[in-house]
Parts: structure tokens; C-alpha cells; sequence
């Protein structure tokens, strides 16, 4: 038999193959054995305080002895780091991957400047611990960041591009091919793949695809149809349907994705996205128009300093104030 | 039969009947991928239970953004590749001849109707019987279509053994399928 004849064989292979027995009785048991323990744990709810103090105590250690490796405790379950389960708490040295598996989850010190919770399924490694950079690659999986420090110290690196902490809290997550999603709690990330970079503030959120790297960011309660049409433009096939459709349905609420957009589209179109956005945020003043859609640094930096402030009062006073998402001021 | 959205959805509630027909509409697919990367039956009798048992709690996080049973795939996959990584539990895979019903393939015992069918178990068992990285590799690059950077991801190894563990893997079949 030949390569091909191989190849052949196997192309006729049935995808699907009937289990001998039915499995079904024994996985209805094992969910609601499941449901039951799952309620059980959650009446220890002593394990919350005790959890948080050991994570204290990590985290004061970390400080006291200025260390190139992270504190790790586990948080539900056993994770492994490298071929080690983790009991109740160890130490994940630069190069040790960390991988937790359905039922597990831990909670790793970063330095002095914050933690990063890693959810069950996740494959992490410590790629860099040092007081100018501390760098994380996350294979697959989702992690919970949270750090308090200057901007570009905390980096985390996906499959398909890297998110740059700017101060702030996030949720990543990515599958092992780089398909993924960044959600911004606190602060700001910008996360960058080759050339294209993407700045994501608190409560927005950005796909991430591999090869792509990262897409327009947009708010949390953007309409389903705009995120659709983001989503067609960064990712899909017919992108000048999706502009014109991202045009029409842009609020003054999603200037920031506009302005993501004005860098994103062909320099004859900048004009028709530069314009939408000014209806719909005015520019500060020393924004021309010609400087926009030059796409000249200064211009693109004060237009953001001014969305990202009025974004940024919407959302800290959101249910307080009513602010007019078009100057920020209260109405 | 319910759209898969309707019944995802449902699921995604909490619905145990819309779950249970879930699982009749994806657990062939399932069992045959546990099969053949496990390469044993009982294994991948397990294995079906862990990927269904772990998709009732992984539910809630299925967004729609890949088809259902793409996405379920995908955690069959790495459901079989993390028990294998974080237990160790393997054995020998060719099994011995007093339990000839572990052996892929002989849980169908159809009669061999003609040649074609024959090959096809045949290929099943040469499949079972290689080493666990070799047949991992085949089984996933070869039938799933997965691409080798991402297995190499999957199973944690460098691009370049997954393409060596291809390379084997099908010299050894043919060498096999060839006595």
C-alpha cells in the first residue's frame, strides 16, 4: 500500500461511530453527583477568607524577597506546575508552565504590582519576572488580570498577539490557535499583533483572531448588529458593506471604535469615517481634519484623549449622572 | 428535531432533556474521535462521559462565535489529551488476545461484507495499535484536519515532532496493513 492508497483509506473512515452502550445514565449521574458537590463546596464558604489571606500572604513574601519567580496558590483543585500538582500554594519560576485542568483554578502573585487569576482549562508560563517587565504566555485558557503599576510592566502574550498592560484589570481569554476575547474592567490595555494594535478601555471589549491579531474594540451594550458588523470588518469578507453598516449604526458612544476604524479603512475613505466620527464627537480643539485623516500621531492622540474621557466618566457615573455621550458633560 | 441553537440554548439554561439530546446528536462523533485517539474502547467509553460531563459546566461559555459541534471538537480533543498529559494513564494499546472486544473495531463486528469494509477495520486497528504520540498526531492531522502548528499546541510538543510523529505514524500503518 502506497501514501496515497493510505490517505484514500482513511478519507473513508466513518466520522461518527456509535458507542457500544448507551452512555447516557452514567453521565446524568456523574452531573448531578456534580451539582451536589458543587453546592457542598459552596457552603464552605470559610474557604474564601482562608484563600484570600494565603493569596496576602503570597503576594507579602513575593515583596519581601524581590524574587524572578511568582507565588502560586491553588484556589480550587490541584493545578500542575510543570509536571508537579500544586497542594495549596507554590512557587512558578520563569519558564514553568502552569495548567489547570476543568476543575481546578489558582491565583499567581505577579511581583509587586498585582495577580492574575487562571481559570479552569488554562495553560499559562511565566516567560519573564523582573522589576522592568513581567511577561505571561497564555497558550489557552482565561485568566483574570489585575495590576496596579506604571503602563507597559505587565505583558501577557496569546497565540495571537500581546496584551500590553496600561493599569488596569481585564479578563483574556484565547483558544490555542489564537481565536480569542480581551475584556477591560479597570484601565486600559492596548493589545498589538505585528503592526496593529488595538486600545481597549475599561468596559469594552475586543475579539481577537489569529493571524488578524486584534479587532475594533467596542462597548459593553453596543448593539448586537454594530459588533456584528465590527467583527465582519476586522475578520470577514466584505468590508466595505461593513463600514457603511458600522457608519449607520455608530452611536456617539462608540467613537471609540470609530476611531479605531478611521486608521483601519483605505486612506480615500478615512474622509467618509473621519466625518461620521465628528458628528458624532466633536473633535477637541488643534484636531483638523487633514491632520486625522493623515493619520498624524498628535491628532489621533488628542481625538482619544477626548473619547477616552468622555468613555470614561459614562462609565464611572453610569446610574449616577446622565452624561451626553457626545462632550462628557452631565446633562 | 429542534434546531441546535434552540436546543444549545436551552442547555445553556440548565435544561437536562434539551442536554440528553445533545448527546444523542454529538456522541457518535465524540466516541469515534475518544476511539481513536484513546485507541481503546473502554478508554474512549470514559472519555465520551469526561467530554459530556465537562460540556454541562463549560456550557455557559459556548458564545456561538464557531458552530456547536466545532466547538465541542475541540473540547473532546482536549478532554483526551489532558487526561492523558496529566495522569499518565496509558497502557499498552495493543491488547491482548483473550480481550480481543478492546481491540478498535471489534466492537462493530459486523461481517466483513467486502473488501472495502475489511480495509476499514483493519486501518481502525493498525490505528489503535500505534504508539500513543504517533497516533495522536495521525489521528489529528490525518482524520480530525488539524494543521501541525496547533497540534503541536494541543499535545505540547515542537511543530517539528508533530510533523515527525506524522511521518512515522503512517510508514508504520502501511508497514502494518501491508502483512
Amino acid at each position: 500500500m502506497n501514501e496515497q492508497e493510505l490517505l484514500d483509506a482513511v478519507g473513508r473512515l466513518p466520522k461518527s461511530l456509535e458507542p457500544p452502550r448507551d452512555l447516557w445514565p452514567d453521565i446524568a449521574a456523574r452531573i448531578a453527583g456534580q451539582t451536589r458537590v458543587g453546592r457542598s463546596w459552596q457552603r464552605r464558604w470559610y474557604w474564601v477568607p482562608l484563600a484570600a489571606a494565603a493569596v496576602w500572604v503570597a503576594l507579602m513574601i513575593g515583596r519581601a524577597m524581590g524574587t524572578t519567580a511568582y507565588d502560586v496558590t491553588a484556589l480550587a483543585g490541584r493545578p500542575l506546575i510543570g509536571t508537579t500538582r500544586l497542594a495549596a500554594s507554590g512557587r512558578l519560576r520563569v519558564g514553568d508552565w502552569l495548567q489547570t485542568d476543568d476543575s481546578s483554578r489558582a491565583l499567581i502573585a505577579v511581583g509587586r504590582i498585582g495577580q492574575v487569576e487562571v481559570r479552569p482549562d488554562t495553560r499559562v508560563q511565566l516567560v519573564v519576572a523582573s522589576a522592568n517587565e513581567h511577561r505571561l504566555a497564555l497558550a489557552r485558557g482565561t485568566i483574570d488580570a489585575k495590576v496596579d503599576a506604571v503602563p507597559r510592566l505587565f505583558f501577557v502574550e496569546t497565540p495571537a498577539g500581546t496584551a500590553i498592560d496600561l493599569g488596569c484589570a481585564y479578563t483574556l481569554e484565547t483558544d490555542s490557535l489564537g481565536k480569542g476575547l480581551l475584556h477591560v474592567t479597570g484601565g486600559e490595555v492596548e493589545f498589538q499583533t505585528g503592526r496593529r494594535s488595538s486600545r481597549v478601555p475599561l468596559g469594552a471589549l475586543m475579539q481577537i483572531r489569529p493571524a488578524a491579531g486584534p479587532g475594533m474594540p467596542y462597548v459593553e451594550d453596543a448593539p448586537a448588529p454594530l459588533v456584528r458588523a465590527l467583527i465582519a470588518f476586522d475578520f470577514e469578507k466584505g468590508r466595505a458593506r461593513a463600514m457603511r453598516n458600522i457608519l449607520a449604526l455608530a452611536r456617539p458612544q462608540d467613537a471609540l471604535s470609530l476611531w479605531h476604524l478611521l486608521q483601519r479603512v483605505a486612506p480615500a475613505l478615512r474622509g467618509v469615517v473621519y466625518d461620521r466620527l465628528a458628528t458624532l464627537v466633536p473633535p477637541p480643539p488643534g484636531v483638523t481634519r487633514r491632520a486625522a485623516i493623515a493619520l498624524e500621531s498628535r491628532a489621533l492622540e488628542g481625538y482619544w484623549t477626548k473619547i477616552q474621557r468622555i468613555h470614561f466618566r459614562i462609565m464611572v457615573l453610569r446610574g449616577v449622572r446622565d452624561i451626553d455621550p457626545r462632550t462628557g458633560l452631565a446633562r | 428535531m429542534p434546531p441546535p441553537g434552540d436546543l444549545v440554548a436551552r442547555a445553556q439554561a440548565g435544561d437536562q432533556t434539551a442536554f440528553r439530546e445533545l448527546y444523542r446528536q454529538h456522541a457518535g462523533r465524540v466516541y469515534a474521535l475518544c476511539l481513536r485517539l484513546t485507541g481503546d474502547a473502554r478508554d474512549a467509553e470514559e472519555r465520551t462521559q469526561d467530554v459530556f460531563v465537562r460540556l454541562w459546566d463549560k456550557l455557559r461559555s459556548f458564545r456561538g462565535e464557531s458552530a456547536f459541534s466545532s466547538w465541542l471538537h475541540r473540547l473532546a480533543v482536549n478532554v483526551v489529551l489532558n487526561e492523558r498529559r496529566t495522569t499518565g494513564r496509558r497502557e499498552r494499546r495493543v491488547m491482548p488476545a483473550e480481550d480481543p472486544d478492546n481491540v478498535v473495531g471489534a466492537q462493530h463486528p459486523a461481517p466483513l461484507q467486502n473488501s472495502t469494509e475489511g480495509l476499514r477495520i483493519d486501518l481502525e486497528r493498525a490505528i489503535a495499535e500505534l504508539p500513543d504520540g504517533a497516533r495522536e498526531v495521525f489521528v489529528l492531522y490525518d482524520i480530525e484536519g488539524y494543521g501541525h502548528g496547533e497540534i503541536a499546541q494541543l499535545v505540547g510538543i515542537a511543530e517539528g515532532t508533530s510533523k515527525a510523529q506524522l511521518f512515522r505514524a503512517r510508514r508504520l500503518l502501511r508497514e502494518k496493513l501491508e502483512r
